[in-house]
């Protein structure tokens, strides 16, 4: 949209002034930093589910469906990799094997139980719930990436806060499971539809095609793409 | 066997050290028990935390649990830089060339200024007044001592060691222990490397010249003094342990840091900058700094040449200089240059009023001059190790996280090793764990960031997404609803045919969920852990199984029991 607008105001002024090197001062000066300039890299068989050709800072994806941790681990391994620190919040199940196989290094892995209490002891729901925002906000200022889940009771508020966060400091979050009331940039759906390698009784797990379909308010179209996981 | 190293004799070098350098020029007095934290760990402490059995790399924690009303104040390099200028400018009185290692650290040639003072000795002890004159008078380190307005006003929480010996190194030893041994070390022309090879090997990691891993394979190959190692023949020593070995080599055999470089860097790599408008805001000077830097390591670095020593004059458009020459023998990178002319400004700046070389005009020239270039060899790190910014961010992040929930909650991961995928990595409390050393750590021997060799009966890839700590409990059946059971021989009973998940606990009953049918298995895969010890012995057999919804499991029987105890999702 935005684009759009100064593209046709460049004509305009071109027509109207004659003076190219004007517009291209203009340019040059101009303090917009246009979203698909601010992406971390994507895998190339991802690439294509987002217009941008890569993950837009500032944005919320969900990954749902029953390849959905696979898919979310294939998508930050190369943020990772190029230097950037991923956050882990309430997924104590992740599996390091398998994100290290998409080639995460680990070394540069934080995993965070937002549902310990200070004094290591479980407490009760209603601080717990108050704590998750701040945990999020302290670890989207410290990690360019994060691998998290929304409390099933986070309340509207609290995560439109973390909203803002992200949208600010420029981080991207990929949920896992049910995003509750969050809304989100972009939903990842994956539907798995088989494995290979395996027989009756014979082989080992291999490969899987997984269809992958981007829907959400920042995915324009409907993307569908199939595609293998661990590729 | 042994092969004499045929070096020159290196220059004689005089160092001065002031141990815990941070924390004096933190103002705290001696009697006070105080530290200086850096990235949560300990990097100086004054002697009373030391009594109480505060170490130099502790963490906050232990710290804190060794001397519970400790003052902790957190490192800032400037501060320990401004604070040290009264102490360069006082030993530029009777040395005009020296060079400023780090804060609290200064070495300088002893030729010149031994023959001048009359010998090493008095030169010493001329080196000492200048820098710690109560030391001299004999009174005792300097608790709750009005602060004077001398150069030295704020005392010196410990007395500073003094080393005299043939090359950096050596010299560098020798100061250290002369703060032991209350007086200054010297080392006889030529003694150098008998001096060294007394020495225990862990001197090349103290001094930061050889990294905690390079020395702790010395000493686990049995090389436990510096004279150890400087017997084994170079040609050896290269072959093993590469461009890192040889150097350590040429340390233990007593020659010095760098080999001499016997020709001046070509007169061109002189960079300065006349400002016609005087600069009057430091930033502007510094910004000017790091364009020069950024031109000389740029410059330096196409020729594949690092600069280990810099040169940097300030001038003021009222004929004011300020020169500092800055050594660093792993070589300084461009922002390592900024930092050393940020230190020389500022503490240039903040100087007492109405001292003689007080800063009176704006900056007009800036020079920096690489006055000691050598071939990098690759060695070349970042001012901090390499650390990047997003790791600075990492670490405070983690910090803040912590506080907000417990150290427990937040963890990192930690390889461990296994045949299931539940045992193979450990989460470990995330301040419990050296972050900086750890990330040069797993990219260099690849421990932590995966499997480093093969684990003979662990599963291929691909490895489950989801690994569950406590396995969920299932139900296995053929085709005619017979439980599947593995025999001792690792025989399965029946084909499985499908699964149901149990809920609850063993103690209210099991309550089982629907019926999943089973398209595509593998296995069994046995595995028999331990059998020697009977507390940790277990017996299992791992399957792969795909139910109709395409989900792939990683199924587990063991003691007549299955168990789903990872998800390929």
């Amino acid at each position: 949209m935005r684009c759009a607008n100064k593209c046709s105001y460049t004509r305009k002024m071109e027509q109207a002034l004659a003076l190219p090197e004007l517009v291209a001062l203009g340019d040059r000066v101009a303090p917009v930093l246009l979203a698909h300039e601010r992406t971390l890299p994507v895998a190339e068989e991802l690439a294509e589910l987002f217009v941008e050709g890569g993950l837009v800072r500032g944005r919320i994806l969900t990954c749902t469906g029953l390849a959905a941790t696979s898919l979310a681990l294939a998508l930050v391994a190369p943020v990772v990799a190029t230097g950037s620190w991923l956050g882990i919040v309430d997924l104590p199940t992740i599996g390091l094997d398998a994100a290290s196989e998409f080639g995460l290094p680990l070394e540069r892995v934080v995993a965070v139980n937002s549902e310990h209490g200070g004094d290591g002891s479980r407490e009760s729901d209603d601080r717990r719930a108050h704590r998750w925002p701040d945990v999020m906000a302290a670890a989207i200022d410290g990690f360019d990436v994060l691998l998290a889940r929304v409390p099933a009771d986070a309340s509207p508020s609290s995560v439109r806060k973390v909203a803002t966060r992200v949208q600010r400091r420029g981080a991207v979050v990929v949920l896992l499971g049910d995003p509750g009331p969050a809304t989100c940039d972009g939903v990842l759906h994956t539907e798995p539809l088989g494995w290979t390698g395996v027989g009756n009784g014979h082989g080992h797990l291999q490969q899987r095609s997984v269809v992958v379909q981007a829907s959400g308010r920042r995915m324009p179209g409907r993307c569908r793409r199939e595609l293998m996981l661990p590729a | 066997m042994t092969e004499k190293p045929t070096h020159i004799v290196p220059p004689r070098i005089v160092t001065v050290w002031f141990p815990d350098w941070p924390v004096t020029a933190a103002g705290f007095s001696a009697d006070i028990p105080a530290a200086v934290m850096s990235a949560d760990r300990v990097v100086a402490r004054t002697p009373a935390a030391a009594a109480e059995g505060v170490v130099i790399g502790q963490r906050r924690r232990q710290a804190q649990r060794r001397c519970p009303n400790i003052e902790l104040i957190d490192h800032d390099p400037d501060r320990a830089a401004r604070e040290f200028e009264p102490i360069g400018r006082a030993v530029a009185e009777l040395s005009p060339r020296f060079d400023v290692i780090e804060p609290g650290w200064i070495s300088l040639a002893a030729r010149g200024p031994s023959r001048y003072f009359g010998g090493d000795k008095d030169l010493a002890k001329k080196l000492l007044a200048a820098v710690a004159p109560d030391e001299v008078a004999g009174c005792e380190a300097a608790g709750g001592r009005p602060a004077g307005s001398g150069p030295c006003d704020r005392g010196v929480v410990v007395q500073p060691g003094i080393g005299i010996a043939d090359g950096r190194f050596a010299s560098s030893v020798a100061a250290r222990l002369s703060v032991r041994r209350r007086e200054p070390v010297m080392v006889e022309p030529g003694e150098a490397p008998a001096f060294c090879a007394d020495l225990p090997i862990g001197w090349l990691q103290t001094l930061g010249e050889s990294d905690p891993e390079l020395v702790e394979l010395f000493t686990r190959l049995g090389l436990r003094r510096l004279g150890d190692l400087a017997q084994l023949p170079v040609s050896d020593v290269i072959g093993r342990f590469g461009h890192s070995g040889v150097h350590a080599h040429r340390l233990a055999s007593g020659a010095d840091i760098r080999p001499a470089s016997t020709t001046d860097p070509a007169p061109e790599r002189r960079l300065d900058q006349v400002l016609d408008d005087p600069a009057a805001q430091s930033g502007a000077v510094i910004f000017i700094a790091k364009q020069l830097a950024d031109e000389l390591a740029g410059s330096l670095g196409a020729d594949g040449r690092v600069c280990t020593r810099l040169v940097v004059l300030l001038e003021t458009e009222h004929g004011e200089r300020s020169e500092r020459s800055w050594y660093r023998s792993a070589g300084l990178s461009a922002p390592a240059m900024v930092e050393r002319v940020r230190w020389q400004l500022d503490a240039w700046i903040n100087l007492p009023k109405g001292s003689d070389q007080e800063l009176t005009g704006g900056i007009s020239l800036v020079r920096l001059t690489p006055d000691e270039v050598r071939s990098d060899n690759g060695s070349q790190l970042g001012l901090w190790g390499g650390q990047s910014e997003a790791d600075r961010q990492a670490a405070r992040a983690i910090t803040r996280l912590a506080t907000l929930t417990s150290e427990s909650a937040v963890t990192v991961p930690v390889w461990r090793g296994g045949r299931l995928p539940a045992d193979r990595y450990q989460w470990v409390p995330a301040t419990m764990v050296d972050l900086d050393g750890r990330a040069r750590a797993v990219s260099r021997a690849g421990t932590g960031s995966g499997p480093s060799g093969p684990w003979p009966g662990a599963l291929p890839a691909p490895s489950p997404a989801s690994v569950f700590a406590d396995p969920y409990p299932i139900e296995l059946f053929d085709e005619h609803d017979e439980a599947v059971t593995v025999s001792g021989r690792g025989v399965v009973s029946a084909r499985p045919a499908s699964l149901r998940l149990l809920r609850g606990d063993a103690s209210s009953g099991w309550r089982p969920g629907p019926p999943r049918s089973i398209v595509a298995w593998a296995g069994p895969w046995p595995v028999e852990e331990r059998w020697w010890e009977p507390g940790s012995h277990r017996r299992l057999a791992r399957f792969q199984v795909v139910t109709d919804d395409h989900n792939g499991y990683l199924v587990v029987a063991e003691k007549q029991r299955w168990w789903i105890s990872a998800r390929y999702d």
